[in-house]
């Protein structure tokens, strides 16, 4: 694979099948042999392929439900795609609201346990403790048990893990909706220092100031296809242009046709667990 | 498969990482409670008295030395459901490890198993306090023991063979957990834990190689207690059974724990 590439995706799509009557239990499955689960499928992503190159940034625009999470998800290697391949090239992060931590940790080990899975050495992170515990300004609570934290709390000790820790390839997904006004300020500082330098950075938000001043490529996605991926500005246009048309009605699920007629009788019903099985920021 | 394998041996802080979860686990398992550490060291040893008040004094067993007999196998036994039954809804409750980032899955079930290991470590610490000190009429220590080492690791791979299998399907069918207690139970009294070898042999001839871990507890015995070699036939094919499981365990770990994410 070339070297440059940070992410390759060929051919990928995504669909997630909902079970509308949950069989997963032992028990289920055999007193239902002969009557399978109804199930409903929802494409969630569309045949895609692209790549993106080692240092971009990457912007990643769309209306709710367009798919954007899901394929954060994908690219971070969290999800496994249904056909097609995703090859990644180095450690991933996905940044939503704070990072993978355990709420029965404590700070400490929380910051030890995630810039561990980040890549990072045991020794190279007592180099930067002190500096991760101070950015998300926690001092006083370093042994304390995250789940006594407030949300505020964790996403910044999260987002602090994020900045100092760091992975080759990092997907910020609305990163600048952290903490108070303070820290977003200070967010945005470290954001623009040095810290993305050399990085992979997908970041996903709804902020088109944001998008349009750091990146330099963004993808448009609508009802989970990949309408346009390119130069920024034009994917902002037709971002724009989408939002401000008439809203089109949500596409109907793909139904499986034997259970059509059951599930008919609840379209408004089916149309509603469409948008709540799709993930969204 | 073997990108599994390369990308275990390829990153450098794999060992350190999983040292670091292993120690982690171990201090949320035994530092949390009042009782602590104690509790590791308690457990066993209330193993015990049950069973020897149940085989010894009411069922009058006649196996000299019963409650070393018993020591070595349960503390084994134990290391083996706290690794199975334990570890059954570990995708759940370690969601926050491979939820966010590419970790590989294998390292969130070699760390728990570590951290079962050390606590491992102490009960047969004490079953040699126990068995120098309190139960003297066997031979002692010899160079033998250390064969409880190889059959250790067996256990240790056996375990987290059947580890995977269990967590992965429980992400299809949550009650796979009630299933295997069941099983379990019925698996427990068809291992030579309290029963006399000859008497398990002679009624269910054939049942020590079908039975993937009662020969690990009668190796253990042989190396720990009769200063004698395990019974190598047993413990090729016990070796053979861990393997078998461990391969299944990953192909598994494959193709269903790939959906963990989306589907726990």
């Amino acid at each position: 694979m070339d070297k440059s590439i940070a992410i390759q995706a060929k051919n990928i799509s995504k669909t997630f099948t909902i079970q509308e009557d949950s069989h997963n239990t032992v028990k289920h499955r055999l007193f239902n042999i002969f009557n399978p689960p109804r199930t409903k499928k929802v494409e969630a992503l569309k045949m895609m392929s692209f790549e993106i190159k080692k240092g971009e940034c990457v912007g990643l625009i769309g209306r709710n439900g367009c798919g954007k999470s899901t394929l954060t998800r994908l690219l971070a290697g969290v999800y496994p795609t249904d056909s097609g391949y995703i090859e990644i090239n180095g450690s991933t992060l996905l940044l939503n609201l704070g990072v993978g931590m355990s709420h029965e940790l404590t700070a400490r080990e929380n910051v030890y346990v995630s810039a561990s899975v980040l890549g990072m050495k045991i020794k190279d992170i007592d180099l930067i403790f002190d500096k991760i515990i101070s950015f998300a300004e926690l001092e006083e609570f370093v042994d304390t048990k995250i789940k006594f934290f407030s949300s505020g709390m964790v996403a910044r000790l999260g987002f602090s893990i994020a900045v100092n820790a760091g992975a080759d390839i990092m997907f910020l997904d609305e990163i600048f909706a952290v903490g108070d006004m303070i820290f977003q300020e200070k967010a945005v500082k470290v954001f623009e220092s040095s810290w993305i330098e050399g990085k992979t950075v997908i970041m996903v938000s709804h902020t088109m100031d944001v998008i349009s001043k750091y990146c330099q490529r963004s993808a448009y996605m609508k009802n989970g296809r990949l309408e346009f991926f390119g130069d920024t500005q034009k994917a902002i246009e037709m971002y724009m242009i989408d939002n401000h048309m008439e809203v089109p009605a949500p596409p109907a699920p793909v139904v499986e046709p034997e259970v059509d007629a059951a599930a008919g009788s609840g379209a408004a019903a089916a149309d509603a667990d469409a948008a709540a099985a799709e993930p969204e920021v | 498969m073997l990108k599994l394998i390369r990308d275990w041996v390829v990153r450098s802080n794999k060992s350190e990482r999983l040292w670091l979860l292993a120690k982690i686990e171990f201090k949320l398992r035994y530092y949390e409670n009042k009782l602590g550490l104690f509790w590791a060291l308690l457990k066993p040893i209330m193993d015990i008295c049950i069973y020897y008040v149940a085989f010894k004094v009411i069922l009058k067993s006649d196996i000299p030395h019963f409650a070393s007999y018993l020591f070595i196998a349960l503390i084994l036994w134990n290391f083996f459901i706290e690794s199975t039954a334990g570890t059954i809804q570990i995708l759940n409750t370690k969601k926050y490890l491979y939820q966010y980032s590419n970790m590989n899955k294998l390292e969130i079930y070699v760390s728990t198993l570590f951290a079962n290991s050390i606590g491992f470590y102490f009960n047969i610490l004490m079953f040699l306090v126990f068995y120098n000190l309190v139960e003297t009429q066997f031979e002692g220590m010899s160079w033998y023991n250390l064969w409880i080492i190889p059959l250790f690791l067996n256990l240790f791979i056996l375990s987290l063979g059947i580890s995977l299998i269990l967590s992965t399907i429980y992400i299809v069918a949550k009650d796979i957990s009630q299933v295997w207690a069941v099983f379990t139970s019925f698996l427990f009294f068809l291992s030579p834990i309290f029963y006399k070898l000859e008497t398990f042999s002679n009624a269910l001839p054939g049942f020590m190689y079908a039975n993937p871990i009662s020969g690990i507890l009668v190796n253990a015995r042989y190396v720990m207690l009769f200063n004698s070699p395990p019974d190598f036939k047993l413990l090729w094919f016990d070796l053979l059974y861990a393997l078998l499981f461990l391969m299944v365990g990953l192909i598994f770990l494959n193709k269903l724990g790939a959906k963990a994410a989306e589907k726990l």
